[in-house]
């Protein structure tokens, strides 16, 4: 298992933010859905090694990232994408990238090629050398998923990854994640149940800081089929009937 | 997304399509955009590469300048730190504290609230230490090639520059070399930090200021005050943003 999280929690004060999450993902595309506010950003920030986690125990691809060794060589097979990240409008689309590649340990005779394949991968190849204050919102956010994937990495952390994307755009990114989850785990925290239905393999399903639902796409259409919850789509009334039912557990606990 | 024909130049794909079937031109091409779109690292990152024994710490060092609002605090707050120390000469405890004050300010300009990627650069394999270190090392060691330029036409230029910045950057650097061969950048600031003192102390002691400096009572509160602003600074410069969701 690439992630495996027990019992895990994070406070900041008086709030907890995350509350006794346990989670395993091993490879493939790993959806993380959830209202504003139910922990999600902090869950994937912890397993970025950004944030340590309150209590709990977090192993990420065989590894305790609370000791320093152990933690570096986790960042240097990850890839994250931050929910708010910002650009150094001075570089290029290239220089960005090979930057964090620079700053991710990769060797300095591989990254040229890295940068290339990335920059392809997220189609910017014709703004590869724009500087990126003349890049679009959406190409600004295909620079950022191409800094997070430049290193190949085996644990891939997305939180809003297709926030900005256009529609053809964002078709091709399920595209891109449903390859990159043939060989990696890649976790995206996203509040669109669509991206979720078109490319994840698993899901769970963040309130409060708790996961009250962790199956496949499929399996949480099942729980919205009959119950007339709110929702367009089969996975949004899914997703409605699951959050009403976990609400009202915790309400009458 | 895929995005192989976006980059190609116009006409280019025609005869690759002809080409032999067990030619992968996806490699070829991203083998031709990496030769098109690769930057040489110039003679100082070359250079940084080596001593650093790190080309991220080289591209991060070369590269500190180009994030042109941090480098703008945190080149303010050096300056200003630099004059109140070369100006109170007579006063150690001055000289003494300056070093943390510069190092809050860049510390502060490199940080959460002014740098746009600083959340990403904790993810990294390089640490975001060392990479503060390299920024220090930078700020310094570029105001004190413009104040050696600046020295030529202004007393007081010479003063700043050969009393607070060739000495601070000579320091960033003790403590940067000593970061790179013991691979920590505590054990880094605090060699550089215990060159500093000595060269204060040492100078203060032999112009016969340093018991005033230490032992007058009427100085305690101002020191403790100064230590906690920056603490403080420290602890906001360092803070992990709240999770937004």
């Amino acid at each position: 298992m690439n992630v495996d999280i027990t019992d895990l929690t994070r406070r900041f004060g008086r709030t907890q933010a995350v509350a006794g999450v346990s989670l395993q993902a091993g490879a493939g595309v790993f959806g993380l859905l959830g209202p504003n506010g139910a922990g999600k950003t902090s869950l994937l920030r912890m397993m970025a090694t950004v944030l340590p986690p309150t209590s709990g125990r977090l192993r990420l691809l065989g590894r305790d990232p609370g000791s320093y060794g152990p933690r570096r060589e986790i960042r240097r097979r990850l890839g994250y994408l931050p929910q708010n990240l910002g650009y150094y409008p001075g570089f290029t689309a290239a220089e960005f990238v090979e930057y964090f590649a620079l700053l991710k340990e990769m060797p300095p005779g591989q990254v040229p090629r890295a940068v290339a394949a990335a920059i392809e991968h997220v189609g910017l190849g014709d703004k590869a050398r724009a500087k990126l204050r003349t890049l679009s919102g959406g190409m600004l956010r295909r620079a950022g998923i191409a800094q997070a994937i430049v290193n190949q990495p085996e644990l891939l952390l997305l939180d809003e990854p297709t926030a900005g994307l256009d529609p053809e755009q964002r078709v091709a990114f399920r595209a891109l994640l449903r390859d990159l989850g043939q060989r990696a785990t890649v976790i995206v925290s996203t509040h669109l149940v669509e991206d979720v239905g078109a490319a994840c393999t698993e899901v769970a399903l963040m309130d409060a800081g708790k996961i009250v639902f962790h199956g496949t796409p499929d399996e949480l259409i099942a729980r919205g089929e009959g119950t007339g919850a709110a929702g367009d789509a089969p996975l949004e009334r899914g997703y409605s009937a699951v959050l009403a039912a976990a609400r009202s557990a915790a309400a009458v606990a | 997304m895929s995005g192989m024909d976006a980059g190609r130049p116009p006409g280019a794909t025609a005869p690759w399509d002809t080409g032999p079937p067990d030619v992968d031109l996806g490699r070829v091409w991203t083998g031709v955009a990496a030769q098109v779109w690769r930057r040489d690292p110039g003679r100082v990152e070359r250079l940084a590469g080596r001593l650093l024994r790190s080309a991220g710490l080289a591209r991060a060092l070369v590269a500190t300048p180009s994030l042109l609002l941090a480098w703008i605090i945190a080149t303010v707050v050096v300056l200003f730190t630099g004059a109140v120390a070369t100006v109170a000469t007579g006063t150690p405890y001055v000289a003494l504290l300056a070093p943390a004050v510069a190092a809050a300010g860049i510390a502060y300009a490199y940080g959460p609230g002014i740098d746009p990627a600083w959340e990403l650069s904790q993810s990294l394999a390089v640490s975001d230490r060392m990479v503060l270190l390299v920024r220090a090392l930078a700020v310094f060691g570029l105001n004190a090639a413009l104040g050696l330029a600046a020295s030529a036409m202004s007393g007081a230029a010479a003063a700043l520059t050969f009393g607070w910045l060739v000495p601070m950057t000579t320091a960033c650097a003790l403590a940067l070399a000593v970061a790179t061969v013991t691979r920590s950048a505590i054990v880094g600031v605090a060699a550089g930090v215990a060159g500093w003192v000595i060269t204060v102390l040492s100078g203060a002691a032999a112009s016969g200021q340093l018991t005033t400096a230490v032992t007058s009572a009427a100085l305690i509160l101002p020191y403790l005050a100064f230590a906690a602003c920056c603490g403080a600074v420290v602890l906001y410069a360092t803070r992990i943003p709240r999770g937004t969701s």
